[in-house]
């Protein structure tokens, strides 16, 4: 009975065209909070969430004679999702850190690699740069940094290209990374993976 | 054969009516209504309501399709406008979150390298 309702089901899903849930999401793409009574609490909040489709039309829509938002077009083609959270407090751990606790093991799922780690006592912070990797190809990027009064989660989902990446340098205030085309993220300071 | 012809001609040849026959034939008929007089301005804008009439079925669909292009033309338009509302905010969100991400890509860079910045601040890189 149990296999025949799991094949009515499966049925069901591919005659309605719905992905299954254990597939509704893109891989890559992380299950991220809603933070909505965060929103109320924080001095300074940032929530972007596009998706694919929204993506293609941000693309669309960017000027290209901007220099910045050239850069954004050529790295945003390839991807398939952008989501942002970011909130600012005036007060110190006004943030479930269970949440972010949360996010954090969505990353130790296989695939996922920590880059960067970047960890400052004196100053309470908290920079954790992951990578997917898939085929040989980065297929997502996660990046979790926590201070006392700010959190930021960043999210980016499909196939990030390194090389273009690396055009980002320089624009939106990002240095030069010195990463090679071709090379993974800045192997000689990279974290092991996070297992 | 020329008297026959004769006696024929003869038979057939016209001969006037009584007098009093045309009176008699007229009363005999029944009464006929009296002839109206149509005007002549009437005569003629007659076939322009007929015209017009003709007209109506054709011109009330031109006016059907050109309210409809209109109306088409006006939601296209609606929808264009809203498309690129939506599509400038989302570009909007995007450099946004490549603000937020480059940023944060900065201070990962900066806790790595270890820079002057970064060593006065004790940074603890090495995880």
């Amino acid at each position: 009975m149990n296999a025949r309702m799991a094949l009515c089901f499966t049925v069901l899903c591919l005659a309605t065209g719905l992905t299954c849930p254990a597939t509704a999401q893109t891989r890559g793409q992380l299950r991220l909070p809603e933070f909505a009574a965060l929103a109320d609490k924080a001095t300074e909040s940032v929530s972007v969430t596009l998706d694919s489709q929204l993506l293609g039309l941000a693309c669309r829509f960017l000027d290209k004679s901007d220099p910045d938002e050239a850069a954004a077009q050529q790295i945003c083609i390839s991807l398939a999702g952008i989501y942002v959270r970011k909130y600012s407090f005036d007060n110190d751990y006004a943030y479930p850190k269970s949440d972010i606790d949360g996010v954090r093991k969505q990353l130790s799922a296989p695939g996922w690699s920590q880059i960067v780690g970047a960890r400052s006592k004196k100053d309470q912070t908290d920079v954790n740069v992951y990578m997917l990797v898939d085929g040989g190809h980065a297929k997502g990027l996660a990046i979790i940094a926590s201070e006392p009064r700010e959190f930021v989660i960043v999210n980016i989902v499909g196939s990030i290209d390194l090389e273009k990446l690396h055009e980002l340098e320089g624009k939106f205030g990002v240095p030069e990374l010195q990463i090679e085309a071709g090379e993974k993220a800045p192997a000689a300071k990279t974290a092991p993976p996070n297992k | 054969m020329s008297d026959f012809e004769n006696e024929l001609r003869r038979a057939l040849r016209p001969v006037d009516p009584p007098p009093g026959f045309a009176e008699r034939v007229m009363r005999a008929l029944p009464p006929q209504p009296a002839a109206t007089v149509t005007p002549l301005d009437v005569v003629r804008s007659t076939p322009r309501v007929n015209a017009w009439r003709r007209l109506m079925t054709p011109a009330a669909l031109a006016a059907s399709l050109a309210v409809a292009v209109l109306l088409g033309q006006q939601v296209a338009f609606e929808r264009a406008e809203r498309e690129q509302q939506a599509g400038l905010a989302a570009s909007r969100q995007l450099m946004q979150a490549l603000r937020v991400t480059s940023q944060k890509l900065d201070d990962a860079y900066r806790a790595v390298q270890g820079s002057p910045a970064g060593a006065q601040e004790d940074e603890e890189n090495r995880s």
